[in-house]
């Protein structure tokens, strides 16, 4: 019989191996990174270009970005997905803050039939009217759908009043955004942010190198002159503000303030804040919120990257009646972790997770492509991870309880409910 | 392929043991055979709630989460109307922490009433936030009885109405434990850089004394063939009508079953299928239209599904989507057609092999299914589809008899 009531012995994670891809100079300021080790058949390749949805106003970077498969002159949209499905391709689209990305899923023997398909799709769009009046059929449904979310309403708003000093990263979208083809304005977004707009390439799979080299002939062409500047030095004013939604039984709940971009000395040692306070299932936001008051089904919080600033946001949706004990917990929690030093045992744990999933974001050559993208893409090395590492283990409750004091002022914050 | 071991221990339970020298992280994968479709009528959303129970404390251990945290590792799970999953990912050299967690939970659960109050409250919010909080959140709630009539399929795994969570009780909790959480209702995958002879040693050491019961015998209430067409308009404050035409289909082990996903994907999958181009492409009909399979054990649903544009009626889309119905009944399928969705079937697969944990899960589902190596025949299967299955499989499926249809009209504020 096993002694039930003592977790074994559990050692920590120390040692990472951190592989670096395979890099290639597209241009002097764009990158392909390359990870080859690859143990089946798979490719994924990423395409990055300077057209996230604060490149433009409202939802011109959106439409531009649904647009981008959308026919030449000689191709409906219907025929170019018909070569790439047959292929067996896939293709991803997503665009972010301050950039968008096409991504090819595929198997290796396809990448370069399948490529050359996309590059010719994005270099000849031709903005058709049929598909251009389909897209924007597409994207006002939608975005009618998603006013009614109050999930969605909060977290446009959150933006528009964070960044409310800058009128581009403030910008969201309208109704009447989709009410009229600019077909002028998507164009010249397009030759700007696309065919000029290429900012970097990653690549997983286990071709040849001179298929590296013709995917870099191939999609070289639209490398940015120059290195892509972003805004930065935003001013917001902290202060709490409701948007009204009848007919719901949650409200969405979305709270935040800047900090600092992933360079900055304090970022690690926040993410251990971080993880402590909402970051993982044991955090103190989930045990309080969720596994002792049952007031939700799920709160957290997340240190949001950018390439000049970071900043830091708590999200949950709640019951309505219990909007103001929830916040009234969350002020709690702040308060705690700045007036009482964490438990070594509680310090223990998260260090141990955190190293844990450090291991994981790092398991195999998807993993750790993204891992070094995640790093590159701010001009930092894989020596932040080895940092990281050293950090984390030697982080104390002293400097957990300052960190708190500092950035987690309950009146420094935004504060926007939905619902 | 997905290389495997399988053993069983004396008490019942099931053990895979799947070798990655590659990674350095283990995952253990525990399937309950038990979901929603094991429930009674009047206590419907249960297998769910206890789901989340399972995370509350077990017999010797107060917390779940946190000695797997503090190994370095995470968990979750799942519930379906046919099973319930549950995952842990760790460091390697800590998987005995997940190996304790697991059967002290397989043993028996800690039953305190505070978990059951405050679990019971997360999953009314669960439910408030899918379900009754999103436009078009409810239309399974709605759709799964028109559907189905006998069949256990007729609720959500969320359960048909918060009541039935409301006011279930600790004893019904202990009931449903006694009856489903057991080594012989049990699957248990672990994968990773661990040899078959240490697997044998930490199982049988920490599943080894669990005391065996008998694997419930389920007898479900068969659904009768459905021989009249049915159909179901709602009101909703949504933006725009939507559409949701369900199709039954054949269960999830006959060969059948895997035509029928090919033809749900030749009808709405990507942006080059059937519906697709034709509704929404030339027509202009819709916003959006997708066609998929649920994926249930027993005899599940082909779903087509989507969004009107302004002042199309129902009836207008109704009388274009039957004529590309019958298409694919009449005709046989092209071979460029039927080689494409083949190809796409083809890259998934190589996609899913590459997580540990997308293994580990396969694995134990199709041992559920009979044998874990169906995984590693399943490309096979779909590759071996001909045209005329195709053909025939779409006429036992698009028949006015063997569909209900589900439309939410949208109505102002």
């Amino acid at each position: 019989m096993s002694v039930r009531t003592k977790q074994p012995e559990t050692k920590q994670v120390d040692h990472i191996s951190f592989v670096k891809p395979h890099i290639f100079d597209v241009t002097q300021d764009v990158k392909l990174l390359w990870v080859k080790e690859v143990p089946n058949e798979t490719v994924r390749l990423d395409l990055f270009f300077d057209a996230g949805i604060t490149r433009g106003n409202k939802s011109l970077p959106a439409i531009v970005h649904s647009l981008l498969l959308s026919g030449t002159k000689e191709l409906s949209s219907v025929e170019i997905h018909e070569q790439i499905d047959s292929l067996g391709g896939f293709l991803d689209t997503d665009i972010s803050f301050e950039t968008a990305v096409v991504s090819i899923y595929c198997l290796r023997e396809h990448v370069r039939q399948i490529s050359n398909i996309v590059a010719n799709a994005i270099q000849n769009l031709a903005f058709r009217e049929n598909e251009v009046e389909d897209v924007l059929r597409s994207m006002r449904q939608q975005f009618a759908v998603n006013q009614q979310k109050v999930k969605y309403v909060a977290q446009q708003q959150f933006r528009k009043h964070l960044f409310a000093s800058n009128a581009d990263y403030a910008t969201i979208s309208e109704e009447s955004d989709y009410d009229e083809a600019s077909v002028l304005a998507y164009k010249k977004y397009w030759k700007q942010h696309y065919l000029e707009g290429l900012t970097r390439i990653t690549l997983v799979g286990d071709l040849e190198v001179d298929e590296v080299d013709a995917l870099i002939d191939l999609f070289g062409k639209w490398a940015v002159d120059g290195k892509v500047q972003h805004a930065g030095g935003f001013k917001f004013q902290a202060q709490r503000i409701n948007f009204p939604k009848e007919d719901t039984v949650q409200c969405a709940l979305r709270m935040g303030r800047f900090l600092f971009p992933k360079s900055h000395p304090d970022y690690i040692d926040f993410q251990v804040l971080n993880t402590i306070l909402g970051d993982y299932f044991g955090s103190r936001l989930m045990s309080n919120i969720r596994e002792d008051k049952g007031y939700t089904y799920g709160i957290g919080s997340g240190m949001m990257d950018m390439n000049q600033t970071g900043y830091f946001v708590i999200v949950t949706e709640v019951g309505k009646e219990v909007l103001d004990l929830t916040l009234h917990e969350i002020k709690f929690e702040l308060e705690r972790l700045q007036n009482e030093l964490v438990s070594d045992d509680e310090l223990d744990l998260v260090k141990n997770y955190m190293l844990g999933q450090l291991l994981k974001s790092a398991d195999g050559p998807y993993a750790m492509l993204d891992m070094y993208n995640s790093v590159d893409m701010y001009d930092l090395t894989l020596a932040f991870y080895d940092e990281a590492i050293q950090k984390i283990k030697r982080i104390s409750p002293a400097r957990i309880q300052e960190l708190a004091k500092q950035y987690l002022n309950f009146e420094d914050f935004l504060i926007i409910t939905a619902g | 392929m997905i290389a495997f071991n399988r053993f069983k221990l004396e008490n019942g339970l099931t053990v895979l043991h799947h070798f990655d020298s590659t990674t350095p992280m283990a995952v253990i994968n525990t399937l309950y055979d038990v979901g929603a479709r094991d429930e009674s009528e009047e206590k419907t959303g249960f297998a769910h709630l206890f789901e989340h129970l399972m995370f509350g404390g077990s017999v010797n251990i107060p917390d779940f989460d946190s000695p797997l945290q503090r190994a370095g590792g995470e968990s979750n799970a799942f519930t379906s109307n046919d099973i319930t999953n549950y995952y842990n990912v760790l460091p390697i050299q800590n998987i005995e922490t997940a190996l304790w967690l697991e059967s002290d939970r397989m043993l028996s659960l800690a039953f305190t009433p505070k978990s059951l109050e405050v679990q019971r409250n997360v999953v009314i919010e669960e439910f408030k936030q899918r379900y009754l909080n999103q436009p078009y959140g409810d239309v399974w709630l709605e759709l799964r009885p028109l559907a189905y009539h006998k069949h256990p399929y007729k609720w959500a795994t969320i359960g048909k109405n918060i009541q039935h969570i409301e006011e279930a009780t600790m004893d019904d909790v202990k009931a449903f434990f006694k009856a489903h959480y057991h080594p012989a209702n049990a699957i248990l995958c672990i994968a990773g850089n661990i040899s078959l002879e240490e697997t044998k040693r930490l199982v049988d050491k920490w599943y080894g004394d669990i005391p065996a019961s008998l694997k419930p015998e389920r007898m479900l209430p068969k659904e009768p063939v459905q021989t009249e067409y049915r159909e179901l308009t709602i009101e909703r404050k949504v933006p725009n009508d939507a559409f949701y035409y369900s199709f039954k289909m054949p269960e999830r082990k006959s060969f059948e079953y895997y035509v029928t996903d090919i033809i749900s994907d030749a009808l709405g999958r990507e942006k080059s299928s059937r519906l697709y181009s034709k509704l929404k492409k030339d027509l202009k009909l819709v916003t959006s239209i997708n066609a998929y399979i649920t994926g249930s054990l027993d005899e599940g649903l082909l779903i087509i599904d989507g969004k009107l544009s302004n002042d199309v009626t129902f009836e207008e889309l109704d009388k274009a989507i039957w004529p590309l119905l019958e298409d694919i009944k009449k005709e046989l399928m092209s071979e460029a057609e039927t080689s494409k969705l083949l190809n796409k079937i083809r890259t998934v697969k190589e996609f899913q092999e590459q997580g540990l944990l997308n293994r580990a899960m396969n694995l134990s589902l199709y041992e559920l299914l009979g044998d874990a190596n169906g995984v590693n025949e399943e490309n096979n299967l779909y590759q071996s589809i001909t045209a005329e299955q195709i053909k025939t499989v779409a006429n036992q499926l698009f028949k006015k008899e063997n569909t209900s249809l589900l439309r939410v009209k949208s109505i102002k504020e």
